[in-house]
């Protein structure tokens, strides 16, 4: 099912990665940032007016959990970490993005499509 | 609340997530090289809006609408808090609408509204008789339903007449022959009764009988012992009285030890058995009753009662049942019409012979949901109630409009406000929320402290409005959980209503000019804030036409109860006591009441303060009716005169003070005759009774002696010679069940006096020596009547310990009592009026000073011009006249359409009358001058250089 709208489609990537990050262990917000960032080759920069609405909003679905711990400064921390249900969500989300760059690879090169045998 | 609570700590968690992330950048960047300055300035540039972000955060939170709710909540607190004056004056000026409202419509539930308090309500029904012409029968009612026992006038159309009362063996028949009945059950009730051997002798005013299956039928459950049942209700059982809680608490202290108790009514001792439970006061609206008796021990109270038990032609009871479940009322009906039908025509016989139906006369019974069937109290109230309701309803309009003004003229000084919010991006709709907020806020305060007033003060304006009334008012108003709902639903609407109009006018803010002006010098503005005012116009012009209204209509009543006091009744009614007492519960003899009034007139004149005594059927100006129709001379046999009856003790004429104007007084002889005739005639009745040949006594006996007044002798007397004519002398109709009678002489004429009501003319009227055991006593004092009660009350309990003295009041009391109603509402309207039109003067006031305040400006100029403050005086007065006049002139319409309804409450004024419309609009227009004038004083004192530098 593709997306419905432009918002979906911005909201739907961006939950795409978090969950992703979330795969490889629990972090932080920034923490999660950070990752995105690192991974993308500095190309991908959530911003946090993106990051945490769409944090609290996977939050409120149940795909990521949250707890409060206590780093080594001392300090309280919140960290996210991908539930069950999460790990769905990212099986679907991978499977529906792959459907997509699949539609856009065939706009882009149609010729392929004719020399299929 | 839990929301709430869990709101607080995510958002503290967010602020310190953020913190958290930020932090950790800032960090990040110190890493890099940047110093400490540079990486949080950089850190907080990199993140963006704190703000903003929190608030997207939160939207995921889903409870967007809340938080909303509570900034609106608080903004608008704070608003309301910096104009105090205006809040204030809005609160109060709502409180005094909602609370008024509150209170009559207390009034209106518990009188008319409320539920009857028995078990399953829905099951229960009242059977009524309806047939095309009267029954020949005997009628008994206590206004328990609303009889309609006009004669029927022809069968074509189909005018029915119908009541609610039946006889002792119909009841027992359709017991018998319906199985759709879950049980069936009747109460009656009966003159007041002689209460002794607890105490003072005392009388009981609202007794009923009641058969064994009443409270069984009814569901009512007992306080204390138990309840009549099935046993008691029979000739033989003992007898067993059940008391009503009220009752039992005023009589009897409440005390514990009741049940067992033997108490004498009219000397015949009773059980008490127990006392119904406390909701159960009454059955028919306003009939509070005192304690019943059962059906069955009745002729041991009152002798008569043996024989109209088993009188099929006295019909007194009402029937009362309850439908088995599932038992449609049609079929129930339809077969206790064909036992009515049967029993009519076949079964017994009615007066004199004949049957009391006919088969054509189409008789059939009715059911009638219990709660609407017993009407009692709730017609003879729901007039003055429906006018109050319309009063308040009026001046809750007013405080609406005049709140509404206040929040326009307010609105027209926020344009600045509403402009900046629109230009940060409020949307529309937010803002709409946000004015409908602070006016709902405005008019809870207001409705909760108008509720808190009500019911704090209930009491006390009950007993304003039922100031020297007979008894207790027969409903008990309450705030009860339907008062509270009514009074929700009222203050949100009117919140609404007055939110509504500055809110919708709110949002047509032109941007820019409202953003660059001050007050408004420039002409755009200047004419945008011209549109406020002009609704903030009419809103105060139609206030005042509403006063108009209201005081017009208050000034009518007011006017109806001058009339009706002044009226002179053809008596002199001050100083006058009257008192009544009753010896046929107790078994006098005719003779010996006769001596015993005679007995207590004597006493009585002896006694120091008093001038003179007498007694009579009725106190005059009682509101008791006696109208009987008697054969004239000289006119057709079935032409009767319709008079009045009054009989009279002696010197009754002298001590009322009522002029004789020719002939004499009553003597000792004309007592006696009178005496000897009534006697003959019990005994002639005794004797006829059941057949139907004896007609008249064995003797010729003379005629009355009657006294009559002039209107008497202008309409049915022979001309000539009033004195020693005879009238009203008949042969007798046994066909109609009248004996021989040799009716009237008359021995003197006095002036027209009132009989029953103030608002009758006075109709012919003849007096007859008194020779009944029951009769009012008035005594005529030199000083305060009521001093005299303590003495009254000893001299009649050393004549008899058991009888009572009842009905005490003052002659100028009694004639109050009987113009209950005018007053009332003259006094509601009255108090109303006054408050509608402070309340629209408000609103002027109010309106008048924020234009002084917002043309401060052009003042100023004028004033800097040349204008003389006389000139800057005029200027606004002229204002608050124009808005005056147009109220005037719209409410003097309106009155004139409306107060045409009120035609039949009014007496002495026509429905338009000038005097009193003119005299309103005086009134009006004088307050509202006044007024004008103080915010015109104000604005003769600006200072010109002041007013022009003022923004």
């Amino acid at each position: 099912m593709p997306y419905q709208n432009r918002m979906e489609l911005l909201q739907g990537t961006l939950d795409l990665l978090i969950l992703q990050t979330l795969m490889w262990g629990p972090r932080h917000g920034y923490g999660i940032a950070q990752a995105i960032r690192a991974n993308s080759g500095e190309l991908l920069q959530v911003d946090a007016g993106s990051l945490y609405p769409a944090l609290h909003r996977l939050e409120k679905k149940k795909w990521i959990g949250a707890e409060w711990k206590v780093s080594e400064n001392k300090q309280d921390v919140k960290v996210y970490k991908l539930t069950a249900a999460g790990r769905k969500r990212l099986t679907q989300e991978r499977t529906r993005w792959e459907q997509i760059t699949d539609a856009i690879a065939g706009v882009l090169n149609p010729a392929k499509k004719e020399n299929q045998p | 609340m839990k929301h709430w609570w869990n709101w607080r700590k995510r958002s503290d968690e967010l602020e310190k997530e953020i913190q958290h992330h930020l932090q950790m950048a800032e960090t990040e960047r110190i890493e890099r090289g940047a110093s400490q300055n540079e990486a949080q300035a950089g850190a907080r540039r990199e993140f963006g809006n704190v703000g903003l972000v929190k608030e997207l955060a939160r939207d995921a939170w889903g409870w967007r609408w809340l938080e909303d709710l509570y900034e609106d909540l608080r903004f608008g607190m704070r608003t309301l808090r910096k104009s105090p004056g205006f809040t204030a004056t809005a609160i109060l000026t709502l409180a005094l609408g909602i609370g008024a409202n509150t209170v009559i419509f207390s009034f209106i539930s518990a009188a008319l509204l409320r539920a009857i308090p028995v078990r399953d309500a829905k099951h229960l029904v009242l059977l009524r008789w309806k047939a095309r012409t009267q029954p020949n029968a005997g009628f008994g009612q206590f206004g328990d339903c609303e009889p309609n026992l006009e004669n029927g006038v022809t069968s074509s159309e189909q005018i029915m007449t119908s009541d609610c009362s039946f006889s002792v063996p119909f009841f027992r028949e359709i017991q018998k022959g319906t199985d759709t009945f879950a049980s069936l059950a009747a109460f009656a009730g009966t003159s007041p009764l002689v209460l002794s051997g607890t105490g003072a002798a005392r009388a009981v005013r609202m007794p009923r009988y009641v058969t064994g299956e009443y409270f069984e039928t009814l569901g009512i459950r007992p306080a204390l012992g138990r309840l009549i049942n099935h046993e008691d209700d029979a000739a033989s059982a003992p007898a067993t009285v059940v008391l009503n809680f009220r009752y039992w608490r005023s009589e009897f202290g409440g005390s514990a030890d009741i049940v067992g108790r033997t108490i004498l009514l009219n000397r015949v001792p009773f059980t008490v058995v127990g006392v119904a439970e406390k909701q159960f006061d009454s059955l028919t609206p306003g009939r509070p009753i005192d304690l019943w008796i059962p059906l069955a021990i009745a002729p041991r109270i009152e002798a008569f009662w043996s024989n109209q038990n088993l009188d099929p032609s006295y019909w007194w009871l009402v029937v009362v049942g309850r439908l088995k479940p599932g038992e449609p009322a049609g079929v129930a009906a339809a077969q206790l019409s064909t036992l009515f039908q049967n029993e009519m025509s076949h079964g017994a016989y009615g007066v004199e012979g004949r049957p009391m139906l006919k088969p054509e006369d189409g008789g059939a019974i009715e059911l009638e949901p219990l709660g609407q069937g017993l009407t009692g109290s709730r017609t003879e109230l729901s007039r003055p109630l429906f006018m109050m309701m319309l009063a308040v309803g009026i001046v809750l309009l007013i405080a609406c409009a005049n709140v509404a003004g206040l929040m326009l003229a307010r609105a027209a000084f926020r344009q600045k406000e509403m402009a900046l919010r629109f230009a940060l991006g409020a949307s529309k709709g937010r803002i709409l929320r946000q004015l409908l907020t602070e006016s709902l806020m405005l008019s809870c305060a207001g409705g909760a402290i108008g509720m808190l007033f009500a019911g704090w003060r209930l009491q006390s304006i009950v007993d304003f409005l039922w100031a020297s009334q007979h008894g207790n008012l027969p409903f008990t108003p309450g705030i009860d959980a339907r008062a509270l709902f009514f009074t929700g639903a009222v203050t949100i609407i009117a919140g609404i209503l007055f939110g509504l109009t500055p809110a919708l006018r709110g949002l047509r803010v032109d941007l820019t000019p409202a953003l660059k002006e001050g007050t408004g010098s420039s002409a755009p503005a200047w004419r945008a804030k011209r549109g406020w005012f002009s609704a903030a116009n009419s809103l105060v012009v139609l206030q005042l036409a509403l006063s108009i209204v209201a005081l017009a209509g208050a000034g009518l009543l007011v006017r109806t109860l001058e009339n009706l006091k002044s009226v002179d009744p053809g008596f002199d009614p001050k100083n006058v006591l009257t008192f009544s007492l009753d010896t046929h519960p107790l078994g006098y003899t005719r003779a010996g009441s006769d001596n015993l009034f005679r007995e207590l007139q004597k006493r009585l004149e002896k006694t120091p303060g008093v001038s003179a005594v007498s007694y009579s059927w009725m106190p005059l100006l009682a509101g008791g009716m006696n109208k009987l129709g008697y054969p004239m001379p000289g006119k057709p046999k079935n032409e009767l005169a319709v008079v009045d009856v009054m009989p009279v003790g002696p010197e009754f004429f002298h001590t009322m003070r009522i002029p004789l104007h020719a002939g004499r007084d009553f003597n000792a002889a004309d007592f006696a005759t009178a005496q000897k005739i009534g006697a003959a005639r019990i005994a002639a009745a005794l004797k006829s009774e059941g057949t139907a040949a004896n007609a008249g006594p064995a003797e010729e006996l003379p005629p009355t002696p009657a006294i009559v007044n002039e209107t008497m002798v202008r309409r049915y007397l022979l001309p000539g010679n009033p004195l020693g004519q005879i009238f009203g002398a008949q042969e007798g109709d046994t066909a109609v069940g009248i004996g021989k009678s040799s009716g009237f002489q008359v021995t003197g004429v006095v002036a027209d006096a009132k009989f029953a009501r103030v608002r009758d003319a006075v109709d012919p009227t003849v007096y007859v020596p008194i020779t009944s055991g029951d009769a009012a006593f008035s005594v005529r004092t030199k000083a305060d009547p009521m001093k005299l009660v303590p003495g009254v009350r000893a001299m009649v309990n050393q004549m008899d310990s058991n009888l009572p003295v009842t009905k005490i009041l003052t002659e100028t009391d009694q004639i109050d009592r009987l113009i209950f109603n005018e007053r009332l509402v003259a006094r509601v309207s009255g108090v109303f009026g006054a408050l509608a039109l402070l309340l629209a003067c408000i609103g002027l006031y109010g309106l008048i000073s924020y234009e002084v305040a917002r043309r401060t400006q052009e003042i100023g100029i004028r004033t800097a011009l040349g204008a003389e403050r006389s000139d800057v005086l005029r200027l606004v007065l002229i204002q608050g006249m124009r808005l005056a006049l147009a109220g005037a002139a719209i409410g003097l319409l309106l009155a004139l359409a409306l107060t045409r309804y009120a035609k039949d409450m009014l007496f002495g004024v026509k429905a338009a009358d000038p005097l009193t419309f003119v005299g309103v609009i005086v009134l009006l227009l004088g307050v509202t001058l006044l007024a004008s004038f103080v915010p015109a004083r104000r604005a003769m004192r600006v200072d010109p250089v002041v007013a022009l530098r003022y923004e």
